[in-house]
């Protein structure tokens, strides 16, 4: 199985003694869902950024997709990188002045260099995938938040990536849009993506997710399968999160 | 049914305007009042006014001394951009048209230049005889086009991370609009011609065209350096994770939020271009003021102040409030396509 | 962007700008060799030999330009301040007018902002100057005893005078400044959220003590900033008194250029003393912005 991101002792401080990554590790294989959970403040969402380098790290190094990138953050070597890579955020970001389809058409006509209406094409695919093709003349202001999401997922999508990162992807939902997210998340991994999920569902990482990680003040506390994570989980500190999840 | 409306009316009547004893007092002397202003005013317009100072010159409000057999070219460019905000405003939803219609207005500048200078099988005009109504929206429409790619530079020279860019761009904003447009124009005409080499020249019209997009430039920069400060970093990230470059972001991201989100400040200031273009009668340009008082020094006119200016006001304010609905218009179908904005 | 390309980058826009820069100094002096007339300041102690109808201090003929500048700055500053003092007045009525509960009064407010704000300042300054003052017919409009009388000859109050020239700037600046500040005030008014008033008006207080208690003091701070900006207009705007005759710095300079023909000297000075006048309104406002933060901070 081929390693599709492989860091090694992944540090950054913001001030003196704050750390924000402290000595972060880990290998996720093509096909495999990681989910990184953790307080809020713990560093997951900047562990996951410095993956398609909207955040830089002071020590370490990274390999994403093979390609090395370390603390002088290579300019030229990020951009392969996110050509490659796509990204789902917490608030949606779509663009707001451009409708659904060409936020979607955006980046491969742009980046990728590809034909208009190829791009149009594959975009009405996609959102037929998230069902939500019916929407691909609005503009992201007139959707709900769950649809917005969806939008943003078949965007990362369009330029047809080997790695998807999420980054809290529903938070910002309201409960009765979550699982229309999640679901479509559930169809991607079970297509084989390789994902990246920073996120909060407890039944969405136990189903779907290989390998937990939980993290604490920029450190990694554990990785575990999901089984043993959430049924008998290493670490006190996990425990003791774990615990205050249910309570809500 | 009729009888209940009523009823509402007077029932919304008295909430709004007889509220209490001084409202009630307060809105009678109002009502009063304006009674006698109106009708006062509408005496003095039908019996004691002497339109003939406006309607037997109405061709030289309209065109200024322009050759009176090629008057039909500043005509149709006038009628034209008439029609076209008649179009946009009320014409059918026609698609072919609601896709055209920005080319359109696009092309009325040089259609409007190629009729007014002639060339190309129209007799060549100078620009001596451009003048009226013809020549402040000449200078309005050049202006304001020609200041808006300045501003945006200056804009986002303002907002670079190059501190000598960012120092020479706040620079110039903050001088330009610390000084009274009118020292500008005054530049423009007087000193601009120091400026070049012996031998080039540049007419009237086109230095004073000069000095408002320098002018203008400066504060359109700082509307949209508004706008660009109103995007969120996330707009940015969400557009790196893309891997589009840098000028990419700007060009398809950044740029055309942030001319959305100054676009009422942008109208805005066009309307006040069209009005500061008035300032050009001081200058020695005949535009709609200008030739005002121009027909005002005619011996035949002599001291009929009020019906000119009267006259002259209600064109300005008839094209203004034009534009004011225009824009009102450009913004609600920019806002009924994007809600978050 | 790596550092070494952006120092390449800045190092070739400063070539460009200063060598076009250099470029027009360049034209500029021959232009002003072939005209004979170079460029320096020494004409700023010769006798000005033109009369000011109106100076704050004792002026007359043959009394150095630099003294005229000085009169013609003063002037400015005369009806700069008077003009303000007045916009803010009829603003702030007007202001408080359109947003009042008296749709009445708001409709008629509503239609002097738009009439004022759609009509080029210099139109309305023509207006007062030629109809309002010159064009009295008889010679004297409004007298109140020998109080206050209004005529041609422009406005006496107690025995202090304006020309007529002074008092169309006045009430032409004063008119125009203040349909924008009814509409500062009114922004600042409307940026109060709802919940305020309705927080008030459940608690029983009157329109009134609401407005002066809660309202006003939550709307100054998005007042002060639109207010600041439109003293400047106003100021940048009182150079348009050369269309109606008063000499102001803008009309003292022009009058200097006929003279003298010495452009570039006199719009430098035009300039400086822009940016000065600029410098004096913003930082006042800025003192008053610190008082009113200040005075929140201890009630």
């Amino acid at each position: 199985m081929e390693p599709i991101v492989i860091a090694k002792n992944l540090t950054k401080s913001y001030i003196q003694g704050l750390r924000a990554l402290d000595n972060v590790s880990l290998t996720v294989n093509q096909g495999k869902v990681l989910v990184v959970m953790g307080p809020s403040g713990s560093g997951k969402s900047t562990l996951i950024r410095t993956f398609n380098g909207l955040e830089t790290f002071d020590r370490g190094e990274l390999n994403v997709l093979g390609i090395k990138i370390d603390a002088t953050h290579n300019e030229r070597k990020i951009q392969k990188i996110r050509k490659r890579v796509g990204m789902v955020f917490q608030q949606f970001n779509l663009f707001p002045h451009l409708s659904i389809l060409e936020n979607i058409t955006l980046a491969p006509v742009h980046v990728q260099k590809r034909h208009q209406l190829e791009a149009e094409e594959y975009g009405m695919y996609l959102l037929n995938q998230m069902g939500i093709d019916s929407h691909a003349k609005k503009y992201p202001g007139q959707l709900s938040g769950g649809e917005q999401q969806r939008v943003a997922i078949a965007r990362a999508l369009a330029l047809k990536p080997e790695l998807l990162l999420f980054d809290e992807p529903t938070s910002a939902l309201d409960p009765e849009r979550i699982n229309e997210v999640l679901d479509a998340m559930r169809r991607l991994a079970k297509q084989g993506m390789t994902m990246i999920v920073v996120t909060h569902e407890i039944g969405f990482a136990k189903d779907v997710s290989d390998q937990v990680l939980f993290m604490d003040s920029g450190k990694v506390i554990e990785t575990s399968t999901p089984d043993v994570f959430f049924s008998n989980a290493k670490h006190e500190r996990s425990r003791k999160f774990l615990n205050q999840l249910e309570k809500h | 049914m009729k009888l209940y409306s009523i009823m509402i009316f007077f029932k919304k009547l008295k909430k709004n305007i007889f509220l209490n004893f001084f409202n009630t007092i307060l809105s009678l002397v109002i009502l009063l009042t304006t009674l006698l202003v109106c009708l006062n005013t509408f005496r003095w317009f039908i019996f004691n006014a002497d339109w003939r100072v406006v309607t037997s010159n109405l061709s030289l409000y309209a065109f200024g001394s322009f050759p009176s057999d090629e008057q039909w070219r500043p005509a149709i460019w006038i009628t034209s951009l008439l029609l076209l905000s008649i179009i946009t405003l009320c014409g059918p939803c026609w698609k072919w048209i609601q896709q055209n219609l920005l080319l359109a207005w696009m092309s009325t500048i040089p259609l409007g230049l190629y009729l007014l200078y002639g060339g190309f099988g129209l007799s060549p005009i100078m620009s001596r005889h451009l003048g009226g109504l013809t020549l402040t929206i000449l200078l309005t429409v050049c202006s304001s086009l020609l200041s808006l790619p300045f501003g945006i530079v200056l804009a986002l020279g303002r907002q670079s991370s190059l501190p000598l860019i960012q120092k020479l761009s706040s620079i110039y904003i903050d001088v330009m609009r610390a000084i009274p447009l009118i020292a500008v124009l005054f530049f423009g005409q007087l000193l601009i011609p120091l400026f070049l080499p012996v031998g080039i020249e540049i007419d009237r019209v086109w230095r004073a065209i000069f000095a408002f997009t320098l002018f203008v430039s400066a504060y359109i920069a700082e509307d949209i350096r508004g706008g660009l400060q109103s995007i969120p970093n996330t707009q940015i990230e969400a557009a790196h994770s893309l891997g589009l470059n840098q000028y990419q972001i700007m060009q398809l991201i950044i740029i055309p939020q942030a001319l959305r989100i100054a676009l009422p400040a942008l109208t805005n200031q066009a309307i006040g271009l069209f009005q500061n273009t008035s300032l050009m009668a001081i200058l020695g340009l005949v535009e709609l003021l200008g030739i005002g008082r121009s027909i005002l020094a005619n011996p035949e006119f002599i001291g009929q102040y009020i019906e000119v200016y009267v006259w002259l006001a209600c064109v300005y304010w008839l094209v203004c409030t034009i534009m004011a609905i225009l824009a009102r218009h450009l913004e609600q179908t920019m806002t009924i396509n994007q809600t978050n904005f | 962007m790596k550092r070494s390309r952006k120092i390449f980058l800045q190092f070739g826009i400063f070539i460009i700008v200063f060598s076009l820069i250099g470029i027009l100094i360049n034209n500029l002096t021959i232009n002003l060799i072939r005209t004979g007339l170079g460029f320096n300041f020494n004409w700023l102690l010769k006798p000005a030999s033109f009369a000011l109808a109106e100076h704050a201090l004792p002026y007359s003929t043959s009394d150095s330009y630099a003294w005229a500048l000085l009169i013609g700055w003063l002037n400015s500053l005369k009806v700069i301040v008077s003009s303000l003092l007045l916009a803010t007045l009829l603003g702030t009525v007007i202001g408080f007018a359109r947003t009042g509960s008296n749709s009445l009064l708001g409709l008629i407010s509503a239609g002097y902002i738009t009439i004022i704000r759609q009509t080029p300042l210099l139109l309305q300054l023509m207006f007062w100057y030629f109809i309002g003052f010159l064009g009295l017919k008889e010679n004297v409009l409004i007298s109140i005893k020998n109080i206050f009388k209004i005529s041609n000859q422009g406005i006496e109050l107690t025995g202090l005078t304006f020309s007529s020239e002074f008092s169309a700037l006045l009430f032409g600046l004063g008119v125009f400044t203040s349909a924008y500040i009814a509409e500062v005030i009114r922004g600042g008014i409307l940026s109060v959220p709802r919940g305020q008033w309705e927080a008030f008006r459940s608690l029983g207080l009157s329109e009134q003590t609401g407005l002066i208690k809660i309202i006003i003091p939550q709307a100054l701070p998005a007042i002060i900033p639109g207010l600041t900006s439109q003293y400047l207009n106003l100021a940048k705007n009182s150079t348009l008194a050369i269309a109606v005759g008063y000499s102001d710095i803008y009309a003292i300079n022009d009058t200097i250029i006929n003279q003298t023909g010495r452009a570039i000297e006199c719009f430098i000075i035009l300039l400086t003393s822009f940016l000065f006048l600029n410098l004096l309104i913003s930082n006042s406002m800025e003192i008053i912005n610190k008082i009113i933060i200040n005075s929140k901070k201890y009630n």
